[in-house]
């Protein structure tokens, strides 16, 4: 086995693993602060992803301004899902009703999707992906060098906005705490509305980095969803720098299984390392109280 | 005299009212009920989605006059492309609807899951789209293919790929299922046969989105001089895209040749663009087809749709076409269109040619047609066959 063909795999392990921590990163977001696993997240994907298609498509927009509208999209689809839906399910004091709410959004915008765009795949081409780079015996297109660097930006920015700023504060106090984060004078329900909005953003931009690489219908988001929930679980529930270090370590194992065993082993190799996580080491790569994860 | 007249209409006009009840009940009657069961959602919504389209333009052009006093009636069921949810449909479909005839499904995972449904409730079903050789190989007496199996396309891509390309060595790749499966293994066992040789054989998920991987490991196995690929359209258009980008393919400056059958429809070059250039595949509808049945199929469905048909499209029209042709023969029930199908020697519908042998399986060849896509993304008809 040459050392072209690793490095290879590697470059398409961290490409394939920077699209699944911007994915996982919005679920880690919710679960951080809210403790609520989101089921309608894959579909805030699929959103952006298509918003990102028909900006680019219809008005002739740039990837790039795509990129941000869909980012817009996702931003302002959580807030009105929030407000409408889960915020006065909340406010009945059931955790329950909420979770569940997010399975039948996700089913209402998965039927709407299909109803209004059809079943029929969408071809997501973007300049950059035709840009085929060839250096030393290895290959990347130009769309890979961007995915890698928006989703390092991303990330830098959520970390920066998260330990430096006054919003950032009192969202992890109340990850923390909420009821003593309202004495502080914090209004948790307005950093609620916040944190969804955030991880709406996110998944609409995931979008909008996936549809070139995902197979572009109604029910894009569903296929690398279950990743993303594993993604986060190996990281280490609600955990940002686990989500980041396990959605990198599951790009590359999925390189390197279909490179050496078969790429109809992926999902067993990346499960199984998901029970032993769960079975050895429960609270993630990094392990950290949940209440400071976020 | 204004009463006993007015009585008199009355009568009339109850006698008028019962004789429209009677006709209506009759008409009632003459109507051969069609259960249609298609993924309608999923990753193979895309055939569903133009399964309807045929089958709308077939019974819009039937049910005008009708056939032997039939009109034609039809109700959808979601199967989904997979087992469980297939099962289900076709259990709502018997119990509900109680079609004389059931058309579907598209893949073979989900077509084998609802054969013995069909068989034990004694309705014919017409398949078109599932290519794994057990649909009739054993069969069943109920279930039949209009569209050659994985063995009858499956040896003729191998033997022509050895023959007329030259190809000595070939990549399989096959999505994991029934279909995927047994497709590869054809290629395999003929090409095998014939000299070459499998110098990888890479089976995936339905779920894998990225393929660069499967690229490189391709990319690092030498000369590839063939890749037979069986997907659905979405993972088949990111796969001749890697392919590309890896360069191993001639859309990507490489020699390997990619070879596909009818898992993609019309239309396909265009979304995947330059990587999809000299791909040689098996079509089952060639819309520049001179027949007269082809010309006005292509000419109607443009009218109706203001699009090129596909051959999804076209099956789902010829499927209706010959439920018509049997009921035409003389069938007017479940039992009956099930043997007049048997009987059906030189059925000439738009992708083909039918006639069925003693396992229900077509039996004619010029459905298949080798396409190449050229360098303008257009099809080059290689008259292979």
């Amino acid at each position: 086995m040459s050392a072209t063909i690793v490095a290879q795999q590697a470059i398409n392990g961290i490409v394939l693993g920077s699209l699944y921590v911007l994915v996982a990163l919005g679920l880690t977001l919710i679960y951080g602060v809210l403790v609520q696993i989101n089921f309608a997240h894959a579909d805030f994907v699929t959103l952006g992803a298509f918003a990102a298609y028909f900006l680019m498509h219809l008005t002739g927009a740039s990837y790039l301004a795509s990129i941000g509208a869909a980012l817009g999209v996702g931003a302002l689809l959580g807030w009105a899902i929030n407000l409408t839906i889960f915020a006065p399910l909340r406010h009945k004091g059931s955790e329950l009703l909420p979770l569940i709410a997010t399975i039948g959004v996700s089913t209402m915008m998965q039927n709407a999707m299909l109803a209004w765009f059809g079943p029929v795949p969408y071809a997501f081409e973007t300049p950059y992906s035709q840009q085929v780079y060839r250096v030393a015996g290895t290959f990347f297109t130009l769309q890979s060098v961007i995915i890698i660097a928006v989703s390092g930006a991303t990330i830098a920015a959520l970390y920066a906005f998260m330990k430096f700023t006054f919003l950032g504060k009192a969202l992890r106090a109340v990850a923390q705490d909420r009821e003593t984060a309202a004495l502080m004078g914090i209004n948790p329900n307005h950093l609620i509305m916040l944190t969804i909005v955030i991880s709406s953003a996110l998944a609409g931009m995931a979008g909008a980095m996936l549809a070139p690489v995902l197979v572009l219908t109604p029910f894009a988001g569903t296929s690398v969803i279950v990743k993303a929930f594993a993604i986060v679980i190996i990281g280490g529930f609600g955990n940002v720098e686990g989500t980041i270090l396990a959605g990198l370590l599951v790009g590359l194992i999925e390189s390197f299984t279909t490179q050496f065993l078969d790429p109809g082993l992926i999902d067993i190799v990346v499960f199984g390392l998901l029970l032993a996580m769960l079975a050895f080491r429960p609270t993630g790569l990094v392990s950290e109280r949940r209440e400071e994860n976020v | 005299m204004r009463r006993q007249v007015g009585v008199w209409l009355l009568i009339g006009t109850m006698g008028l009212m019962a004789s429209a009840a009677v006709s209506d009940a009759v008409a009632q009657e003459k109507t051969i009920k069609i259960g249609a069961l298609f993924p309608l959602s999923g990753p193979g919504a895309y055939f569903g989605a133009q399964d309807k389209q045929g089958i709308e333009l077939a019974l819009e052009e039937l049910n005008k006059v009708g056939v032997n006093g039939y009109k034609f009636t039809i109700q959808y069921e979601d199967s989904a492309c997979s087992p469980l949810p297939a099962s289900q449909a076709a259990k709502r479909l018997l119990d509900q609807y109680k079609p004389d005839v059931i058309i579907g499904e598209e893949c073979s995972d989900a077509t084998l899951a609802i054969m013995p449904i069909i068989a034990q409730a004694k309705t014919p079903m017409i398949n078109a789209g599932s290519s794994s050789i057990k649909i009739t190989d054993p069969g069943n007496p109920y279930t039949f293919r209009i569209m050659p199996d994985e063995v009858m396309q499956g040896v003729d891509i191998a033997t022509q790929a050895y023959n007329k390309l030259n190809a000595r060595t070939a990549v399989l790749l096959y999505e994991n299922t029934n279909a995927g499966i047994g497709n590869a293994k054809v290629f395999k066992d003929t090409f095998e046969k014939l000299g070459g040789k499998i110098v990888a054989d890479i089976g995936f998920g339905r779920d894998v989105n990225d393929f660069t991987s499967i690229a490189t490991r391709i990319a690092g196995v030498g000369k590839v001089d063939v890749i037979p690929t069986y997907t659905l359209e979405g993972q088949g258009l990111k796969i001749t895209q890697a392919l590309a980008q890896a360069g191993v393919v001639k859309g990507g400056d490489g020699a390997a040749i990619q070879l596909g059958t009818i898992w993609l429809p019309f239309g396909f070059e265009q979304k995947a663009g330059k990587a999809a250039l000299g791909y040689v595949r098996i079509v089952q509808f060639d819309p520049t087809d001179q027949r007269d049945a082809v010309k006005n199929f292509v000419a109607g469905f443009k009218a109706k749709f203001n699009a090129e048909p596909t051959h999804i499209n076209a099956h789902a029209y010829d499927q209706i076409m010959l439920i018509a042709d049997v009921v035409k023969r003389g069938a007017k029930d479940a039992q009956s269109i099930r043997d007049t199908l048997a009987a059906t020697k030189d059925f000439k519908g738009v992708t083909g040619s039918v006639e069925f042998d003693k396992n229900n399986q077509n039996i004619k060849m010029d459905t298949i047609h080798y396409m190449e896509t050229r360098p303008d993304l257009s099809w080059n008809a290689l008259k292979w066959n």
